[in-house]
């Protein structure tokens, strides 16, 4: 575990884009997968019950459009959380803590230690199925920006957690 | 030391209170039933009936009663004190809370007075944190001398504020903004957002009007009024100019009672660690801010103002949550700032030199190109909803003129795009018809983003968000190697500082 909370000297300028990052946990991609299918399930059985019983007969004949509408868009989502998945990337370093993310739109965000308010643990009911976590920073003024990081094995979260209230302490 | 007060035991506030909240409760009522009270009053002669009258009185009075039970039990039910270093509060008739603030956390404490609280000669003091705006606290009556007592205990354990407000006439205002100098102030306000401004007001009482028209079935005759008089205007070019020249007047008259109703007898003083700013009519505010906790400041100006010499600027301090409309209300400014005045007051919050003599750098290409492409997607996707409405071809004459003011205003947005860097300080220059250039430490960022579309990856440019305290600062388009590298720097420069950032 000590080989993730290594950091080079932040008085040599440390160049974010040379650090290595790690890759969140594999298991977090069923939980995306999961939350997805609780999503698409019901709509896709409302979608059959509303083709069933209350579309009219102008309606019906476009259904095979609507279903394929309905299967492309979804389709793309699913596609698109799929590739999107390997992005996300996080780092931990002497002085602060990095996430990365995105397919088509990449961002990098870092929030030093020294400006950290306070460090939360969640453990939503899915997530907690594969003892996975999600570790959130807040800093001081509009902290709907800041940093979270999901699926992060539980273990390990708590670890993150207790060496950044170490730091936030010094 | 002020000694004449005892803030350990529970205290109430003045007993002049209960009239300033009775006040405020019946406006606050007034204001969202003005329209049925309208109703009444204007049929009110026509009821003969007596007993009809009477009961009409009843409710006022029930109203009346219920509303100075409350308020009484309001009063009653706020107490203070001040114990171990943190200032406590009950309040609450039916669900009672209690607040505890210890001093260090409270950001600046504030004198208000609105129009009542002046005639019976009380204060309103709030008291705010960077926390969560509702743990904020606002005693809504206090005597002056109590209110400074006050003031004082808490300063003296946080250094807050060194002054008192009695040595005011002592000190050699900065800034003093007479009634002449607010009406070149308000000449040169953004009279559009103004105008807008005003339009809001009134098309929100004009929707309470037709809402109530509505259940009164009434909309046909208004709906037919308003057809009659778009088609006259439609029909008369003259009508338009008339429409034009009312609303440019509407627009100065309602940008110069803004400003003089907020900036009334503006002075801001320059202490050694703070800045106090003194203003308004019906409600006066006094602020006191510590240098300390400004987290960065913008300096606006625009042709109009440049031609007399004046800017405005804005202090901001820190702020918790989304910043909404209603938390912009808490921006503290000090407009019609002559140019050696701007300077003392960077100067005394930090080195600005440095940073105005480095190199001025703009936004690569792209990001001219991106805004292009979006306006005129925009437009093309307006234009062809409207055509496809409307079906008149008449629409696309418009071009000729909309065009080139969209080109135009595309070119200036860019154009005053830019940033500088120095070793401890950035500077970001923005704005369409204003300018604004806003001055920021590194050291006080809280954290800090890159973002790279893949359309900006082939231009080799990315996005860099600097999140602080009071906000998010953009610089946008720069290239990419030039972020990584203020990226880097500015991770270092907070990571390194010693300096508490509020």
């Amino acid at each position: 575990m000590a080989d993730y909370f290594q950091n080079s000297e932040v008085t040599t300028l440390p160049n974010i884009i040379e650090v290595e990052f790690t890759k969140i946990d594999k298991s977090y991609l069923k939980v995306i997968l999961i939350n997805f299918f609780l999503i698409l399930i019901p709509l896709f059985v409302g979608l059959v019950l509303l083709d069933k019983f209350t579309f009219t007969e102008e309606i019906t004949v476009y259904s095979i459009y609507i279903y394929a509408l309905f299967t492309s868009f979804f389709g793309l989502i699913f596609l698109f959380l799929i590739f999107s998945f390997p992005k996300r990337m996080y780092v931990v370093r002497d002085k602060d803590i990095s996430y990365k993310a995105g397919l088509f739109t990449k961002k990098i965000t870092t929030v030093p230690f020294s400006r950290i308010q306070h460090v939360e643990i969640d453990e939503k009911p899915i997530s907690r199925v594969f003892n996975l976590a999600s570790i959130s920073v807040f800093t001081a003024g509009d902290s709907s920006d800041d940093l979270e990081i999901k699926g992060i094995n539980k273990e390990k979260a708590l670890q993150i957690k207790e060496f950044i209230s170490t730091k936030i302490d010094e | 030391m002020n000694n004449l007060f005892d803030f350990s035991t529970f205290s109430r506030q003045s007993t002049k209170g209960i009239l300033v909240i009775y006040i405020a409760h019946l406006y606050k009522f007034l204001k969202l039933t003005w329209i049925l009270v309208f109703l009444i009053v204007k049929d009110f002669t026509k009821i003969t009936n007596k007993i009809d009258a009477i009961y009409i009185y009843a409710g006022i009075a029930f109203f009346l009663i219920f509303f100075l039970i409350r308020t009484y039990l309001i009063f009653k039910n706020f107490q203070f004190k001040i114990e171990n270093e943190h200032f406590i509060l009950k309040q609450g008739i039916l669900k009672k809370t209690n607040t505890a603030i210890p001093f260090h956390r409270i950001q600046n404490i504030n004198f208000k007075q609105n129009i009542v609280q002046q005639i019976i000669g009380v204060f309103e003091v709030s008291i705010e944190t960077a926390g969560s705006s509702t743990t904020e606290i606002s005693i809504k009556a206090l005597s002056l001398q109590k209110a400074t007592a006050l003031k004082e205990i808490i300063s003296k354990n946080t250094k807050l504020i060194e002054e008192e407000v009695v040595e005011k006439q002592e000190t050699k205002p900065l800034v003093r903004i007479g009634v002449k100098e607010l009406f070149k102030v308000s000449l040169t306000e953004n009279h559009l957002q103004n105008l807008l401004l005003f339009f809001a007001i009134v098309f929100g009482l004009l929707q309470q009007l037709q809402q109530l028209s509505d259940s009164l079935g009434q909309t046909e005759a208004i709906d037919g009024f308003i057809e009659e008089n778009t088609n006259a205007i439609s029909a008369s070019i003259f009508l338009v100019i008339i429409i034009l020249l009312l609303l440019t007047i509407v627009a100065l008259v309602s940008s110069f009672v803004r400003v003089f109703l907020v900036h009334f007898n503006l002075t801001a003083y320059l202490k050694e660690d703070a800045f106090e700013i003194n203003q308004g009519l019906f409600t006066k505010k006094s602020i006191i801010l510590k240098k300390q906790k400004i987290q960065n400041i913008t300096i606006s100006t625009n042709p109009l103002k440049r031609l007399i010499g004046i800017s405005f600027i804005t202090f901001k301090q820190a702020v918790s949550g989304k910043i909404n409309n209603k938390k912009k209300d808490k921006l503290i400014r000090i407009v019609g700032c002559k140019k050696e005045q701007i300077e003392i007051i960077k100067a005394s919050l930090f080195n600005p030199t440095d940073v105005e003599n480095s190199d001025k750098k703009h936004p690569e290409n792209y990001f001219k190109r991106r805004l292009f492409i979006f306006t005129f997607l925009f437009l093309i996707l307006a234009y062809t909803i409207t055509y496809v409405v409307y079906s008149h071809f008449e629409i696309f004459y418009s071009t000729i003129v909309v065009v080139p003011i969209v080109v135009f205003l595309i070119l200036k947005k860019v154009k005053k795009r830019f940033y500088k860097i120095s070793d401890e300080m950035i500077l970001v220059g923005k704005g369409l018809l204003e300018t604004h250039i806003t001055y920021l430490e590194i050291f006080k960022v809280q954290n800090i983003e890159m973002q790279q579309t893949i359309f900006q990856k082939r231009s080799n440019v990315a996005d860099l968000i600097l999140q602080t305290a009071s906000g998010k600062i953009k610089i946008p388009c720069i290239d990419f190697q030039e972020a990584i590298k203020i990226y880097n720097h500015t991770l270092y420069k907070v990571e390194t500082s010693q300096t508490s950032w509020m």
